[in-house]
């Protein structure tokens, strides 16, 4: 038996928005200490990974590990039938082959529930490994959306170049150039409002806008985000969601064309 | 490809690496996949230019262990620890196989992944900088060799004692080869590649001896299962396919094309016999019976789209290449992507392939090509060398390495004559032509190909033929698999003469019989026990739901005692007014799928000509005489809905052209001329004497030529390349001063003449059109060029075409004329561009055909013109 009630719905909601462009389907690993996803887009270039913990939720309880193969695509048409504030619990029996969601409005005049039926996928379990990185750039997530919306009108490819000084965003492509430099400032009273960064040796990598846009999606689950980069190793753009665990994605540098 | 796709991490700082291929030289049913991670501070600076394609963190192959999912588990929640890589190696080495010594998977693993190599040095150099490296384990139970981690492992602390030490020292030293080689990465997989083989060969006292890189299905003597790089019942790799295909398309001798297939089927027979079937479908690319109508032919653009998405190049980058080489699978095979993936997709096999290629030509319904899009990526990513080019034939639905499929099914039957299915592993007989005469040997190779190809023909449908060859055997065929109505069988093909004289040299002394060729279209049409009604084209297509009239009053045809039936007939438009057969343009109006009785305005009448089978009864092997008395018997005909074929049973030469002539005056195109009673059954594989056509246009005198104008040229594409393969045809109207599109021509060019062509014509290319060049965007060219020379052809046919421009308004308002079949003869040197067949000629050219006559007053266009 599964069952886990999380009192605001909209942060789930968020979280599918920031990860269904992505992935269309995806496995849900459901253990005691929480729901896992990880998942690979169809090209293999970007990675999810998400982990909820069952902290964070109102109520948690997990029999039995539970993988839940889920369309994603049909599971946001049921969170689209709630609204933000109301009470979700989401439940499935050991073994089934259907997941139940309900809502339940915070004053407990409207309960919905609805029955979404799981998907039999292939899994891949990859394994992720730890990584020191050489630079890590804490940023306002809305910033971070503004530069890669701005940048990808110009090329279809970011150079993100770290040094000391700061970091810098450009681009080029057929109408020109781009570039946004973020120097650091921690000045600002608010941590998550100031750009930080951590570096060991300066980094210079490629990356392909596409993904970055569609991972600025996850922008509304946090106010800041967290880039760590290494030479040659892929981006990790991670949001914490608050109280509730975090999500990432890797994404594969491309490579500088020379042939 | 060299590198499709090249996946990240590493090779610069060669720490994180990732072997090739899931299936190795050295197939054994289990082996240990790892990958290792590395953790480290300083980023390692590069050897060279990144070349081979390399995959950051692991790599999971499709099937799940326990002991990955462990792994994998590891991985996610907490840091790697030696304990648990020691663990997971523990766990690996219970899986190997008995009969393949440890030291052959190393020495595989090395030997064939060229990345592999290259990588290990660095991470020795990274060990001395103080990098920090922790190896972890990945593991599925998919027979990949990657060895890798132990490696570095046993060079980092040497405490795996499993890994001998010569090898050890062995590779170090070729590591310090390799690291000068380095900065030419190219190079170095070559020869890590031609070191394999003999080291493969040497070294396995098993029962492979080959690797994939050097499966080779040309060789002489091939032994199924010696000379195949995978292993008994794990899944053929898709590579072993592509190699096949690969290397049939440098050959073009067709004895030598079936030899290589076969001994390809012949692995897969003994080796991994359930992947057959998917291999014999993929050799003819298709993914199911025709009769049951899915087809792959996916559009360019989308796969252009698809290789463009997959490898991070631009759109105009990929279709100059395609202008280039003129073949989507050689430019999918040599684009290197620029993005790095994750981690590496398992290796393509032989079935995941079909089953993909069978999901997508399914598909339908909402944004199904973005469907269909990522299903192709998720291959394409996962391709290597060949197989992205026949993976992106086989989606574009046409393989073009001249493999045509009779001589698949020939390739069939010689794999069956030498390792005859069925069979236990390992097999007894893996070469039959060994132990009888070539006499004999030849003669059950001519028994068993004529067999499946019989049966192919009378049923086609190899998901029945393939389980019953792999089950029962070959000759259990003709009992199971029989002429069943509701399945339709080949139809009979007829061989074009030139006159009527080749006609009566063929069958000379033979009873035969003319008929009219009607002109319209092929319908097969089965009646089963049960009362079904199916109606198949001339390719086995379902044609039913296109024809609900001929199916209501099929009753009335059928005779008291018919209780099923299968016939070969021609539906033909028939003008109810005027009681006269309409050209096969009209009938080809009518709606083709799920049509209503109700809305139809083209009324078709059918014309019966042969019957094939009767009440439970397969009468193929009767003489056409005989099935036409049955026909005649058993069938009714009802004036303008059901009529028996205008016959005419005669020997002389005369009557012949008597008839012929006749039968164009009856809007018919010609003669069918067949046999009455010797070789006159209707068993296409056997070659009995071939149905002849005479038609109007093979006869000499009949149709005049026609000189026109070269507007432009479309490039061509396979074995065209480099060339034209077709041009684009006009004529002028002096009174308008235009130029009108009339047909593209692509047939009657030698392969001079091409080059000549493109030649020449190539010194008149324009930006774009003449403003005074007429044609329907359909038709654009690929270059346009400079009216500069007159050509004489001919064609069949003149027809109304609502695309083609020539004698716009003369004949009718909207509609110009085209011609039908039009082949090249010569350049008219001695014609003028205003000299070439002018718009006026050519309408009259269109009124004096017999058919436009016989329709000529109900015409009324054509009295307004006169």
């Amino acid at each position: 038996m599964f069952e886990a009630r999380l009192l605001k719905s909209g942060q789930l909601k968020k979280i599918l928005e920031a990860i269904k462009e992505l992935l269309k389907e995806a496995t849900f690993d459901c253990s005691d200490s929480g729901i896992q996803l990880q998942a690979m887009d169809d090209a293999h270039v970007s990675l999810v990974s998400m982990c909820l913990k069952s902290t964070g939720f109102d109520k948690f309880r997990c029999d039995r590990n539970l993988s839940m193969g889920i369309n994603l695509e049909s599971m946001v048409k049921i969170m689209k039938c709630c609204s933000n504030d109301d009470i979700m619990t989401i439940k499935a029996q050991d073994n089934a082959d259907t997941l139940t969601i309900m809502f339940e409005t915070s004053n407990q005049e409207k309960m919905s529930d609805y029955e979404m039926k799981l998907m039999n996928l292939d899994q891949e379990h990859l394994g992720i490994p730890e990584t020191n990185y050489s630079c890590i750039i804490k940023m306002p997530s809305t910033e971070f959306a503004r530069i890669c919306r701005d940048l990808s009108q110009f090329g279809e490819s970011v150079i993100i170049a770290c040094t000391k000084d700061g970091v810098k965003f450009s681009t080029s492509g057929d109408i020109g150039s781009a570039n946004v430099k973020l120097s650091q400032n921690s000045s600002i009273d608010k941590e998550e409002e100031g750009v930080t960064i951590e570096m060991q040796q300066a980094v210079c990598l490629t990356f392909a806008c596409r993904y970055l846009n569609l991972f600025c999606k996850a922008a509304p689950l946090s106010p800041q985000v967290i880039l760590s980069m290494s030479g040659d190793v892929p981006l990790v753009v991670e949001y914490q969601i608050e109280e509730l665990g975090y999500i990432r994605y890797y994404l594969a540098p491309k490579i500088e064309e020379d042939d | 490809m060299n590198v499709l796709y090249r996946s990240y991490f590493h090779p610069k700082n060669g720490i994180k690496k990732e072997k090739d291929p899931p299936v190795l030289s050295v197939s054994t049913s289990s082996t240990s996949p790892e990958d290792l991670e590395v953790v480290h501070t300083t980023p390692i600076k590069t050897y060279g230019k990144r070349k081979k394609h390399a995959i950051l963190f692991s790599d999971s192959d499709e099937e799940t262990s326990d002991s990955k999912k462990k792994c994998a588990k590891n991985t996610i929640s907490t840091k790697p620890n030696d304990e648990k890589l020691e663990e997971s190696i523990e766990e690996q080495s219970p899986l190997k196989d008995t009969d393949k010594s440890l030291t052959q998977d190393n020495e595989i693993s090395e030997s064939d992944c060229g990345t592999t190599k290259i990588n290990d040095h660095p991470i020795k150099d990274a060990l001395q900088d103080q990098t920090q490296i922790k190896t972890k384990c990945e593991e599925s139970s998919l027979p990949s060799i990657k060895f890798e981690p132990t490696h570095i492992k046993s060079d980092n602390s040497d405490t795996d004692e499993k890994v001998p030490n010569k090898l050890i020292t062995d590779k170090k030293n070729k590591l310090k080869k390799k690291s000068k080689k380095a900065s030419k990465i190219e190079s170095f997989e070559k020869s890590s590649d031609e070191q394999s083989p003999t080291k493969d060969a040497d070294e396995s006292p098993n029962h492979k001896n080959v690797s994939e890189s050097e499966y080779d299905p040309t060789k002489k003597n091939y032994h199924p299962i010696r000379d195949a790089f995978w292993n008994h019942n794990q899944p053929t790799p898709y590579r072993a396919l592509t190699k096949t295909l690969l290397c049939i398309e440098e050959v073009s001798a067709r004895l030598k094309i079936i030899e290589i297939l076969s001994n390809y089927f012949r692995s897969v027979i003994v080796v991994s016999p359930k992947d057959l079937l998917p291999s014999v479908y993929l050799c003819l690319n298709k993914v199911c019976p025709d009769y049951i109508g899915l087809e792959l032919g996916i559009a360019e653009t989308t796969l252009l789209k698809a290789i463009v998405q997959t490898t991070g190049r631009s759109m105009a980058q990929v279709k100059s290449d395609v202008k280039k080489t003129g073949d989507l699978g050689i430019v999918a095979e040599k684009s290197k992507s620029n993005q790095k993936t994750m981690f590496k997709p398992a290796r393509l096999t032989v079935k995941s392939v079909f089953d993909k290629l069978k999901e997508i030509s399914e598909m339908t319904g909402h944004a199904v090509t973005v469907k269909k899009l990522d299903k192709i990526q998720s291959m394409f990513i996962a391709c290597q060398d060949s197989e992205a080019r026949f993976l992106m034939r086989s989606l574009a639905g046409k393989l073009r390495i001249g493999l045509a499929e009779q001589s698949v099914l020939q390739a069939l039957g010689l794999a069956c004559t030498m390792t005859p299915p069925p069979q236990n592993f390992p097999p007894e007989i893996l070469n039959a032509a060994k132990k009888m005469s070539e006499e004999k040997f030849k003669k059950t190779y001519d028994g068993n190909t004529l067999i499946i190809k019989t049966t192919y023909c009378e049923s086609p449908n190899l998901d029945i033929i393939i389980p019953i060859i792999l089950e029962v055997g070959v000759s259990a065929l003709p009992e199971n698999c029989k002429l069943t109505p509701g399945i339709p069988l080949k139809p009979m093909l007829a061989h074009p003469t030139k006159g009527v004289h080749e006609v009566l040299s063929r069958f000379d002394g033979l009873k035969f019989t003319c008929e009219w060729k009607y002109d319209g279209e092929r319908a097969q049409i089965h009646l089963t026990e049960d009362g079904n009604i199916c109606i198949y084209s001339r390719n086995q297509e379902n044609n039913t739901s296109k024809y609900p009239d001929i199916i209501n009053r099929l009753d009335s045809t059928k005779g008291p005692n018919v209780k099923s039936f299968v016939m070969d007939s021609e539906a033909v438009a028939w003008d109810r007014e005027n009681k006269k057969i309409m050209p096969f343009q009209i009938l080809s109006t009518r709606k083709r799928k799920n049509a209503n009785e109700a809305d139809i305005k083209v009324q078709v009448c059918v014309y019966m000509f042969d019957l094939l089978y009767l009440n439970g009864e397969s009468l193929v092997k009767r003489p056409f005489c005989e099935r036409r008395q049955l026909l005649r018997e058993n069938f009714i005909e009802v004036e303008e809905q059901f009529l028996l074929a205008t016959s005419l049973d005669t020997t002389k030469m005369e009557e012949v052209q008597d008839f012929l002539e006749e039968s164009i005056k009856g809007n018919c195109e010609g003669l069918m001329v067949k046999t009455l009673e010797e070789e006159a059954t209707y068993e296409i594989a056997k070659r009995s004497r071939n149905w002849l056509k005479l038609k109007k246009d093979y006869l000499d005198g009949v149709g005049d030529t026609i000189d026109v104008v070269v507007l432009g040229g479309y490039l061509g594409r396979g074995k065209r390349t480099g060339t034209y393969g077709g041009f684009l045809l006009a004529c002028y109207d002096p009174d308008s001063e235009e130029y009108q599109s009339i047909c593209k021509i692509g047939t009657g060019f030698s392969d001079e003449d091409l080059q000549t062509h493109t030649e020449f014509f190539q010194q008149h290319i324009i930006d774009g059109p003449k403003s005074y060049y007429r044609y329907d965007q359909s038709h654009e060219p690929d270059h346009w060029f400079e009216t500069a020379q007159v050509w004489e052809i001919k064609c069949a046919d003149l027809s109304l075409s609502p695309v083609h421009r020539a004698a716009l308004g003369i004949v009718d308002p909207e509609k110009g004329i085209s011609l039908r079949f039009p082949r090249f003869l010569r350049i008219r040197e001695d014609k003028s561009i205003e000299q070439s067949t002018s718009a006026q000629q050519i309408a009259e050219l269109y009124y004096s055909q017999v058919q436009i006559i016989n329709q000529g007053s109900t015409n009324t266009n054509r009295e307004d013109f006169y």
